[in-house]
């Protein structure tokens, strides 16, 4: 009788055939991408999307053609946050057409395909149990679609704003296997860098990503009666000397810049001359200059 | 996956593919040799898993469609999306005329506010009722995909059997 190595195939289905196919849209799509950025951390709520948003105007405002695709498939913010929810997503020749900001910036986004705005991403399947069951692998479609299938046309950057969790890094390499590189965001804590460091272990040591730096998000505020500068977080070991890593730039606190997210305009933008703004386009530069050596 | 016709020392091939009831698939794979038929039922786990991989059993001779999967698979999305794609995004080659009725009818598809004419092909209440369990915003498309199907194959009446030929060639599964 025949063993399995003897058959010369899968009865037809051709399922190699049909994962290198899909890999495959996403290498052709990325020929036109220079650069792919991934804005990850661990832990969630230090500002991750808010910093990729504003990295990503920073860029555009540079003269940079940029695109992001927002990878947090069930938590999508970036849409809100770059002022393009209302946008309605074309379907063309060349892939989907994605949103674009008022500076340009190209958006892609599981909030742009929602019913409304109570609407979680449920998956079609026969029960829901069945649908959460493999819930992970149709993220890691919905990323892999919108990212091979959207028409981003030429870009310099493609960012990607990656949902908290060491293990997003993984995915997301599955489908870019050659990311440029990665921006870690943490804020000035202790809980916070006792779980961002899984990540940079994940991405550095297991994934061999390489990482463009750290950006420590939140790192203080500025008291607006009396203009001293001042920690919003109380930690002794920072993301200085706790990574080991290149220090990207460290944001001060600004309400402007969450009220900016709120209204979905763009604080780089319409704060060029504030601390916060000028740390983020500053980073903006280092992550050329990654890029340019 | 690998199926072997003991007597006749022979791989079996895809023959059809069918979802009964219930969230499962029947893959019915045939011998070429003496063309006995075996059938392998994917339990709704195992068909959830194919899905979510967006990957087809007996293989996908269709052209792919941006966004396939997540149009198809989520349960509810904006119905205001718009579409003009009559051009295959892989191979930048006409999708009109091509063998499969998804990318021959997808154009304009999400522009329809109402289902399209049915144009002398007649639906029988079996299927209709099987073109209802389509999510809406899909709706539109495989109606008119399963038309042109029966249209092409010359079918007037659209019976459940139509509906299974045609829909091996749908991403989405009805």
């Amino acid at each position: 009788m025949k063993t399995y190595e003897q058959l010369p195939d899968d009865a037809g289905s051709n399922i190699i055939g049909q994962v290198n196919a899909q890999a495959n849209r996403i290498s052709k799509r990325l020929t036109s991408v220079k650069y792919t950025v991934a804005i990850m951390s661990g832990k969630g709520g230090v500002g991750k999307s808010a910093v990729a948003a504003n990295i990503a105007s920073a860029l555009t405002l540079s003269g940079f053609s940029v695109g992001v695709v927002d990878a947090d498939i069930n938590g999508p913010s970036i849409a809100k946050m770059m002022g393009v929810r209302k946008a309605t997503l074309e379907y063309t020749s060349s892939g989907v057409k994605p949103a674009e900001t008022s500076l340009g910036t190209k958006v892609i986004s599981m909030d742009l395909l929602l019913s409304d705005d109570d609407a979680p991403v449920l998956w079609n399947a026969h029960t829901q149990k069945d649908a959460f069951t493999w819930r992970s692998s149709m993220e890691i479609g919905a990323l892999r679609e919108f990212i091979g299938d959207t028409d981003w046309g030429e870009l310099d950057y493609l960012i990607l704003d990656l949902p908290p969790g060491s293990e997003r890094l993984s995915n997301v390499m599955e489908l870019i296997p050659n990311l440029g590189g990665v921006v870690v965001v943490t804020i000035p804590s202790e809980v916070s860098n006792l779980i961002v460091k899984k990540s940079i272990t994940m991405a550095r040591d297991i994934l061999n990503t390489p990482i463009i730096g750290v950006v420590e998000n939140m790192a203080y505020y500025k008291c607006q009666h009396c203009g001293e500068l001042e920690p919003l977080f109380s930690t002794k070991d920072t993301a200085d000397t706790s990574f080991q890593l290149v220090s990207l730039g460290k944001i001060p606190f600004d309400p402007k810049l969450s009220i900016c997210s709120d209204k979905g305009t763009h604080f780089v933008n319409e704060y060029p001359n504030s601390p916060a703004a000028k740390e983020l386009m500053d980073i903006a530069q280092k992550i050329q200059d990654f890029f340019k050596s | 996956m690998k199926f072997l016709c003991i007597d006749c020392d022979t791989a079996m091939k895809f023959k059809d593919v069918t979802r009964p009831e219930q969230g499962s698939v029947t893959a019915v794979f045939e011998c070429p040799e003496c063309f006995t038929e075996i059938a392998m039922f994917l339990n709704p786990s195992e068909t959830q898993m194919l899905k979510s991989l967006d990957l087809k059993l007996g293989g996908n001779n269709t052209t792919a469609q941006p966004m396939q999967m997540v149009r198809s698979q989520l349960e509810t999305s904006k119905q205001d999306m718009i579409t003009n794609p009559t051009v295959d995004t892989e191979n930048n080659e006409s999708a009109e005329g091509g063998k499969c009725p998804f990318t021959s009818v997808i154009s304009d598809a999400f522009d329809e506010k109402t289902e399209p004419e049915s144009e002398g092909i007649s639906w029988t209440p079996e299927a209709l009722e099987r073109l209802e369990r389509i999510p809406s915003f899909v709706r539109p498309m495989a109606k008119m995909g399963i038309e042109g199907y029966a249209k092409d194959n010359g079918h007037s009446e659209i019976t459940g059997e139509v509906m299974n030929a045609a829909r091996g060639n749908f991403p989405t599964q009805f």
